[in-house]
């Protein structure tokens, strides 16, 4: 089984440039996550975050640099231990909700029909859908397909959650639950990683980085953003702005 | 590879066209309306008939898969959910032979239902066994559904991969010998010909039907044929992990 590194990291990237055709998306990008905790990546659309996470998950290559997670490079093998919510829903239409999270139990290994029915309740339990169960996603409202979603990423109970933008679009009672199923992870262990635009998102993280044209200008706890800036009443917001006009000190 | 993931990547697609009433339902009547159209328009020509069926049966179970093959998985990339599989630990060859179990079924449904008409309704006339005319019919499907994997990794929507029909189909139409034999083009097209799958396909399908060759008859065909379906695979395998 894979394990953090000899830092105690659960991620670590090294100077990591990735590119579409001439566009670098990501540039000289270096990261720590350290296991264990919630870390927040913060940046306007198209900084370059659901990049980073595709890289973290092993769906893109870095044409420079090096990436490590839970102590290897990313492959499938690692996925076992990897949990992935993307930006889109990505759940198949047609299918019940519980056929759905059965569906990507089985791709996570769960071979048996009783283990995939437990885990399956058990994933939808925590995301408040077990009653649903037998709905039809294309009948569900968009907050529910991301708990749906969720579920699916939660359900072989990985060491590793990188979640990409899972919040949006939600109001803000489910953003709240949402929270409290990441909280309930990461008091198991589980190393969070969460991709976000929305600074309420990046209050509830341990740890920080402000992306901006693929390039962390910023990364620390959330107090330690906002004491950067000087002012006692700071905001994250007010911290990501102080950032961006100090053209990315760190 | 993983027989379970596949076996469930396979069961995932049938319940899917399963409950999607109006696909089901066209997959089943295209085919069928178009394949009943050409017969009965030939109805006071049994001979001709006879002699186009089985380029039109293999043409229709070619052409009718891939699209089929190509739009879902395009939808599967569109949607997002192909990309969510590839962060699983699934294979590529997981993924590629759940496909082909999956869009086999159907394939094999399709094709019962066209060779039903065709002989039954339609009355065309064959010497081969019917099991040896669906078996040969199975590895033209097998093709198509690994063009249509292909294929989908050029195309970002549904009227992308409806553009490349007639660039994929035309010339095999044209050239496969259904409306002239190959022998009759001129010595250039009869080069492209000899590349095409679809022309071993029709000659393959027309050995069994109208000379009463078994499948042993036609294995020069069936190398072709699973050279192609072989090579589409490979191809399929290399493009499938594509976003």
């Amino acid at each position: 089984m894979a394990s953090e590194g000899a830092s105690g990291a659960a991620i670590e990237a090294r100077q990591v440039m990735f590119r579409y055709g001439r566009l670098r998306v990501l540039d000289d990008l270096s990261l720590q996550v350290p296991g264990g905790t919630s870390f927040g990546l913060l940046g306007p659309n198209g900084s370059g975050k659901t990049t980073l996470i595709r890289l973290l998950v092993g769906r893109l290559k870095p044409h420079s640099g090096s990436v490590v997670v839970l102590g290897e490079p990313p492959s499938p093998r690692l996925c076992q231990q990897i949990g992935y919510m993307p930006q889109l829903s990505a759940l198949y239409l047609e299918l019940s909700v519980q056929e759905n999270v059965s569906f990507f139990a089985r791709m996570y290994g769960m071979a048996s029909g009783g283990e995939r029915r437990e885990a399956a309740q058990e994933a939808l339990n925590l995301v408040g859908l077990w009653e649903r169960r037998g709905d039809p996603v294309l009948r569900l409202s968009g907050g529910m397909r991301q708990r749906v979603s969720l579920a699916c990423a939660l359900v072989h109970r990985p060491r590793l959650l990188l979640l990409d933008e899972p919040t949006v679009g939600l109001d803000p009672e489910l953003r709240a639950a949402f929270w409290g199923h990441f909280n309930a992870e990461l008091a198991r262990g589980v190393t969070l990683v969460i991709s976000s635009h929305t600074m309420d998102d990046a209050a509830h993280c341990q740890r920080l980085a402000f992306l901006r044209d693929g390039r962390i200008i910023a990364e620390g706890s959330p107090e330690a953003l906002r004491a950067a800036t000087g002012r006692a009443n700071a905001t994250l917001e007010d911290a990501l702005l102080h950032f961006v006009r100090a053209g990315g000190a760190r | 590879m993983s027989p379970d993931r596949a076996l469930a990547i396979s069961e995932r697609l049938v319940r899917q066209v399963l409950r999607d009433h109006r696909t089901l339902a066209l997959m089943l009547a295209a085919p069928s309306v178009v394949m009943a159209l050409v017969g009965f328009s030939f109805a006071d020509q049994p001979a001709i008939l006879d002699y186009a069926a089985p380029a039109l049966l293999t043409v229709f179970g070619f052409f009718f898969t891939f699209v089929l093959t190509g739009v879902s998985f395009l939808r599967e990339r569109a949607q997002g959910t192909l990309d969510r599989l590839l962060a699983t630990p699934v294979g590529r060859g997981d993924i590629l032979v759940g496909y082909l179990l999956g869009f086999l079924l159907f394939a094999a449904v399709q094709a019962s239902v066209i060779l039903a008409l065709t002989l039954v309704v339609l009355g065309v006339s064959h010497q081969g066994a019917l099991w040896e005319i669906f078996a040969f019919l199975m590895v033209v499907v097998v093709m198509g559904v690994n063009l249509g994997i292909f294929i989908s990794v050029f195309a970002r929507n549904e009227f992308q991969v409806v553009q490349f029909i007639p660039l994929v189909f035309a010339p095999q139409v044209f050239l496969s010998g259904i409306l002239l034999p190959v022998e009759q083009m001129p010595g250039f097209l009869q080069a492209v010909a000899n590349v095409l799958p679809l022309k071993y396909a029709v000659e393959g399908m027309r050995e069994i039907m109208l000379q009463g060759k078994g499948l042993s008859g036609v294995t020069s065909e069936l190398a072709v044929l699973a050279g192609f379906a072989v090579v589409l695979l490979a191809l399929a395998s290399v493009t499938v992990r594509r976003s």
